[in-house]
């Protein structure tokens, strides 16, 4: 793991995209850096480019404008250092390999042997709370399990950078609870270091409890609006977290850069 | 199972043997005293004396043998053309014209001119059977393959999927269940086509059976012919099933569908 001389491992700079030759822009001038390590949340109202925002960070599409950085080179493509969850796990899940096998996938080049690989991948399994779900099918799980492999599946190769798009959003709300603390716990403890995590959000609370830093997007273009520093201490726990002054004060913050943007007059944009 | 839910099962079973035995005692009345449609028992006594017949039995075999040659080879065709114009834009608007047209052709018209081609004999009955199974299962295959999520699609892409390696380990188990269902379609296509390509050909087989009996005037005969290919669907559409359970067990408890 090699972060740029100055410790970033994402820089991202001028950077715009535009569907279409014409077209409005989804995201313009944004700019901002990830240090090695930390826990970055992105929020925003709908149509704030964020899911356009992870494309391109992991090169799943290029911009129009700027660039991407990891590591110092330029993301033109998927890199393997980035791994990333989505929103919808019934759907990034492949329904026709069991648990462990969906957890294995990204192994396949990895040089282990056959039982390896499962050692390596059940291990993770039991880190996420899946002991004796090795051999499930997908759909036999609850939701939040679902989520639970898919993360699972992302952390197995130990990725340098983790992504995740509004990855608690269609799960309940007790179930939305556990898996933010999953999340804690896989950034916390990756080879004695914490993981690098840009995590998308619209949901303020669920910013503040997990980030380090939070970055407030405005839409039309979307664009960084505003950056909040969360200094709540770590580890952190549900209630105690969530009902210290601090917390408040940060969701507040939030909130006002969000409200601020959302009086002014302005165009509607193309979504993500 | 519950009690109240095995009687409701019985009672299903019996009301499907029911309407069956009042079907084939409606045909037994209306065709009595009939020349031109024989009854049900003469029917069935017919095929229960012709059965053990060797003539029959390589009739059936040679059948079974074209129709397992044309199925192979236009199955393997279609999941072969499918996977490619379902992976590759390119490929897809290159052939999607030609697939068009020539699947808007009806089977039965190639005959006369595959067998100027080819013939008359199995060479051009199995390419009859292969034509009519390769479309159902290629334009599933493209439609199975078109169905992937944009999310398997992405962690794909984000898991260094090669284009090669999608193919066969994204696009070719996502499109699983679809290829089953044109496979489906196929062995049914293909029995048809089996009995038409027969009907041309010369020599043996089930369709010829029936030409047989028909140039016989033995109606009974023919009757009977239609009989055992309508007993060999049945038998090929269960064994299919039960192919498709094992190779999609991931699919049918995914989806809560059942196979009857």
């Amino acid at each position: 793991m090699s972060a740029s001389p100055d410790g970033h491992v994402l820089q991202v700079s001028g950077l715009g995209k535009r569907y279409g030759a014409s077209g409005p822009a989804a995201l313009a001038g944004v700019n901002f850096e990830v240090p090695e390590g930390e826990l970055l949340a992105i929020v925003g109202p709908s149509g704030c480019g964020k899911s356009t925002l992870l494309r391109l960070l992991c090169g799943l599409t290029a911009p129009t404008e700027g660039t991407v950085l990891l590591d110092g080179r330029p993301v033109t493509r998927p890199p393997r250092e980035i791994a990333i969850v989505f929103q919808d796990y019934s759907r990034s899940l492949f329904p026709w390999l069991t648990v462990v096998r969906n957890v294995m996938f990204p192994l396949r080049r990895s040089g282990l042997s056959r039982s390896g690989k499962r050692a390596h991948a059940e291990a993770v399994l039991r880190e996420m709370g899946l002991e004796g779900k090795a051999d499930s099918y997908p759909w036999q799980l609850s939701g939040g399990m679902q989520q639970r492999v898919a993360i699972a599946r992302a952390m197995v190769s130990h990725p340098e950078v983790l992504l995740l798009d509004e990855p608690f959003a269609s799960v309940d709300a007790l179930t939305r609870a556990e898996l933010q603390d999953v999340l804690l716990q896989v950034h916390a403890t990756r080879e004695g270091r914490p993981a690098t995590v840009v995590h998308v959000t619209h949901d303020i609370d669920e910013a503040t409890y997990l980030a380090d830093r939070v970055l407030v997007f405005g839409t039309a273009p979307g664009r960084v609006v505003g950056e909040v520093d969360v200094e709540l201490e770590r580890p952190r726990t549900q209630p105690e977290t969530r009902s210290a002054p601090r917390f408040l004060e940060v969701r507040n913050e939030i909130q006002a850069l969000i409200s601020a943007r959302e009086r002014l007059p302005s165009t509607p944009s193309a979504g993500r | 199972m519950s009690r109240a839910g095995r009687r409701r099962r019985l009672a299903r079973t019996l009301l499907g043997v029911a309407v069956f035995a009042a079907a084939l005692l409606a045909w037994e009345v209306a065709a009595e005293g009939s020349f031109q449609v024989p009854t049900a028992s003469e029917v069935a006594d017919r095929a229960w004396q012709d059965w053990p017949s060797a003539e029959f039995r390589s009739d059936v075999t040679e059948s079974l043998k074209r129709l397992a040659a044309g199925f192979v080879l236009g199955a393997g065709l279609g999941v072969a053309a499918g996977l490619l114009m379902g992976s590759s834009h390119a490929l897809r608007r290159a052939l999607d014209p030609l697939v068009e047209l020539t699947r808007a052709t009806p089977p039965i018209a190639l005959v006369p001119a595959l067998v100027v081609l080819l013939d008359y004999g199995d060479s051009m009955q199995i390419a009859v059977i292969a034509f009519g199974v390769c479309f159902p299962v290629l334009v599933n295959t493209v439609d199975g393959i078109r169905a992937v999520s944009p999310e398997a699609r992405d962690t794909a892409s984000m898991l260094q999927v090669g284009r090669v390696e999608r193919i066969f380990r994204i696009n070719l188990p996502a499109a699983l269940p679809s290829i089953f269902a044109g496979l489906r379609i196929a062995v049914s296509v293909g029995l048809v086509m089996v009995v038409i390509s027969e009907f041309a050909g010369t020599g043996d087989g089930l369709g010829r059976y029936i030409v047989e009996k028909q140039g016989q005037v033995d109606v009974t005969g023919v009757w009977a012919g239609i009989l055992f290919l309508g007993l060999l669907g049945l038998v090929l559409n269960r064994l299919f099933l039960l192919v498709e359970r094992r190779a999609l067990a991931w699919h049918h408890g995914a989806t809560g569908e059942r196979l009857s």
